[in-house]
């Protein structure tokens, strides 16, 4: 009850937290649901009760906070509805849709008691992040950014995020360490907690120095395993998904868990479900490469061999070719040869033969033509002779009538002139008588000279001298011009005639 | 980065003849000249697949430099 002191009611500070709650539980008897963002949990350990600290914001403001109490037992109820539910503790900064009562307590003052919280509104709180995330992504134009990057052909150094003692990198180290190839990868481990939203900036923490260092580095792998679907939702966090989408290495996740894809797996360069898968990933592209080294070195072994081997059988056949086309070129020209050879002589003999034959035939005919030639040129001599005789005893006659008569005017004249020369003499008597007598012995003497030249002019004599006459067809020649080569002449002698055919004439 | 070049070069080059090959392109002739580059093109990227050559202290120091210059 309030005391009187100097006429003013004084209530005591009990008597004032008491009214308060007794009008607060009057008014506020039931519990009601209300929506707020839990800025912090703050969970006491020890005690395992929270303390959550509720905010209204508009705009980025703050127009509403309010304390919350949250006792164990509901707190160990909720939180296994929530991770069974959203894959997420109850934890800072999220959204939530709660049942609470009013209490007022004397010492804490006033606070909402949480009774229950509806993880269906966070879950889709959440859910509406992430979308907000993946539209913020794209709208910057980083969704695709990571993945645009290329990847070396040989990702073999590889800067590691993860937990140094988590399953996940375990199993990632065996299997890029163990691979039964031989393949050499070079991994460092930058560690980081990756658990609950101080992993957001671990990993970006991490992300600079590897920045920093990155020319040693092929590829970024996040690796995060064994650590069960809990607390995944950083991953649809937007300043950590710009980081590693701006990242200028490649970032590959490999993020053991059966939930939908955090904004990060969607927008890293690859995307693994396990940090085996991802070690495997790793791995098939060293393959990509060694093989078709490995291939490259089988072909060129074969084509080479092939190819050399196709060469010496074309070089060979060529040989073959060659060596076939001239011996039978050779065997060809050598049966022409000696076919030809054969004919040769054949022909050669029968032309002989022939000739032979001929020759012996023309030689008779010969022989019997001369004969014959020889029989009927001795009759046509003989006959010639005959005639020349005739006709040499007819000139004869003739020419010693032509003598007589020469004579007998010789004779006539002689007189006629002695006549005159008589006359001349009687004449001239007195004058000449004694040059008379040797004249006449002189004319006498002349004449004498003249019939002994006359004698002598006979064919008879001349031919009896050794001259002889030559004819051609009965008739004498006097010139050459009259002969002509191969002409039969007939040679008129004192004693025979003989015939002789013209082998040159020299004009 | 020179490196990296070198053994991607090496890569393309080497199934440029591979292909070369193939299609029965290269000439007796010169086709000793080819196995040559091949084989070492061959050394080089299967050198490449079982070495690094990166140092993990090499890189913390350069780490702690980088951190160091920049603070």
């Amino acid at each position: 009850m309030p005391e009187i002191l100097n006429n003013r009611n004084v209530f005591s500070l009990s008597e004032v937290t008491g009214s308060i709650r007794k009008i607060l539980s009057e008014r506020y008897s039931s519990a009601f649901w209300v929506k707020a963002e839990m800025n912090k949990l703050n969970l006491y350990k020890q005690s395992g009760h929270c303390y959550p600290e509720l905010l209204q914001k508009e705009k980025g403001k703050i127009i509403a906070q309010f304390k919350a109490i949250l006792w164990n037992d509901d707190y160990n109820h909720i939180n296994n509805r929530f991770l069974t539910i959203l894959k997420e503790p109850l934890k800072d900064g999220i959204k939530i849709l709660f049942l609470a009562r009013i209490t007022f307590d004397a010492v804490h003052g006033l606070s909402l008691h949480i009774l229950d919280i509806d993880p269906s509104f966070t879950l889709g709180d959440l859910e509406r992040e992430k979308q907000e995330t993946i539209t913020r992504l794209r709208d910057d134009g980083l969704f695709y950014r990571n993945k645009q990057i290329k990847l070396p052909l040989l990702p073999q150094r590889i800067a590691i995020i993860s937990v140094e003692t988590s399953k996940g990198y375990a199993d990632f180290l065996k299997v890029i360490e163990d691979n039964p190839w031989g393949y050499r990868f070079f991994h460092m481990l930058f560690p980081t907690i990756l658990q609950g939203d101080r992993a957001i900036e671990g990993i970006i923490a991490q992300l600079q120095n590897v920045k920093k260092v990155k020319q040693h580095f092929d590829a970024v792998a996040i690796i995060r395993g064994g650590g069960g679907d809990v607390g995944l939702s950083y991953f649809n966090n937007y300043v950590l998904a710009s980081a590693v989408s701006l990242f200028p290495l490649p970032v590959l996740t490999g993020i053991g868990h059966a939930t939908n894809e955090t904004v990060l797996e969607m927008i890293s360069h690859t995307n693994a479900i396990t940090p085996s898968k991802l070690a495997e990933f790793l791995i098939q592209k060293i393959h990509d490469f060694s093989v078709p080294v490995q291939d490259a070195t089988e072909k060129i072994i074969q084509q080479t061999e092939r190819l050399l081997s196709n060469e010496r059988n074309r070089f060979q056949s060529e040989t073959k070719l060659f060596r076939s086309v001239t011996e039978n070129i050779l065997i060809r020209n050598s049966n022409i040869i000696s076919e030809l050879s054969s004919v040769f002589a054949q022909q050669a003999l029968f032309r002989f033969r022939n000739e032979n034959a001929s020759l012996t035939t023309f030689g008779n005919e010969v022989r019997k033509g001369i004969a014959n030639l020889v029989l009927s040129k001795k009759q046509e001599l003989n006959h010639f002779g005959l005639i020349v005789r005739k006709d040499l005893g007819g000139q004869l006659s003739r020419n010693r009538l032509v003598l007589q008569q020469q004579l007998k005017l010789l004779i006539i004249a002689s007189a006629v002139r002695f006549r005159r020369e008589d006359f001349l003499h009687i004449q001239l008597h007195a004058k000449l008588q004694s040059g008379l007598p040797s004249h006449f012995k002189n004319n006498m003497l002349e004449l004498n000279a003249i019939e002994r030249n006359i004698i002598n002019l006979s064919p008879e004599r001349v031919l009896e001298r050794g001259y002889s006459i030559t004819m051609l067809n009965g008739k004498a020649i006097k010139d050459v011009a009259q002969v002509c080569d191969g002409d039969l002449l007939v040679t008129v002698l004192n004693q025979g005639k003989i015939e002789s055919i013209v082998k040159t004439t020299d004009n | 980065m020179n490196k990296e070049l070198n053994y991607t070069k090496a890569f393309n080059e080497l199934q440029e003849i591979v292909s070369e090959i193939e299609k029965g392109e290269i000439s007796v002739d010169r086709l000793s000249e080819k196995v040559k580059r091949a084989a070492l093109l061959i050394r080089i990227c299967k050198t490449k697949l079982t070495n690094t050559e990166e140092d993990v202290n090499k890189i913390l120091k350069e780490l702690d430099s980088a951190t160091n210059g920049s603070e």
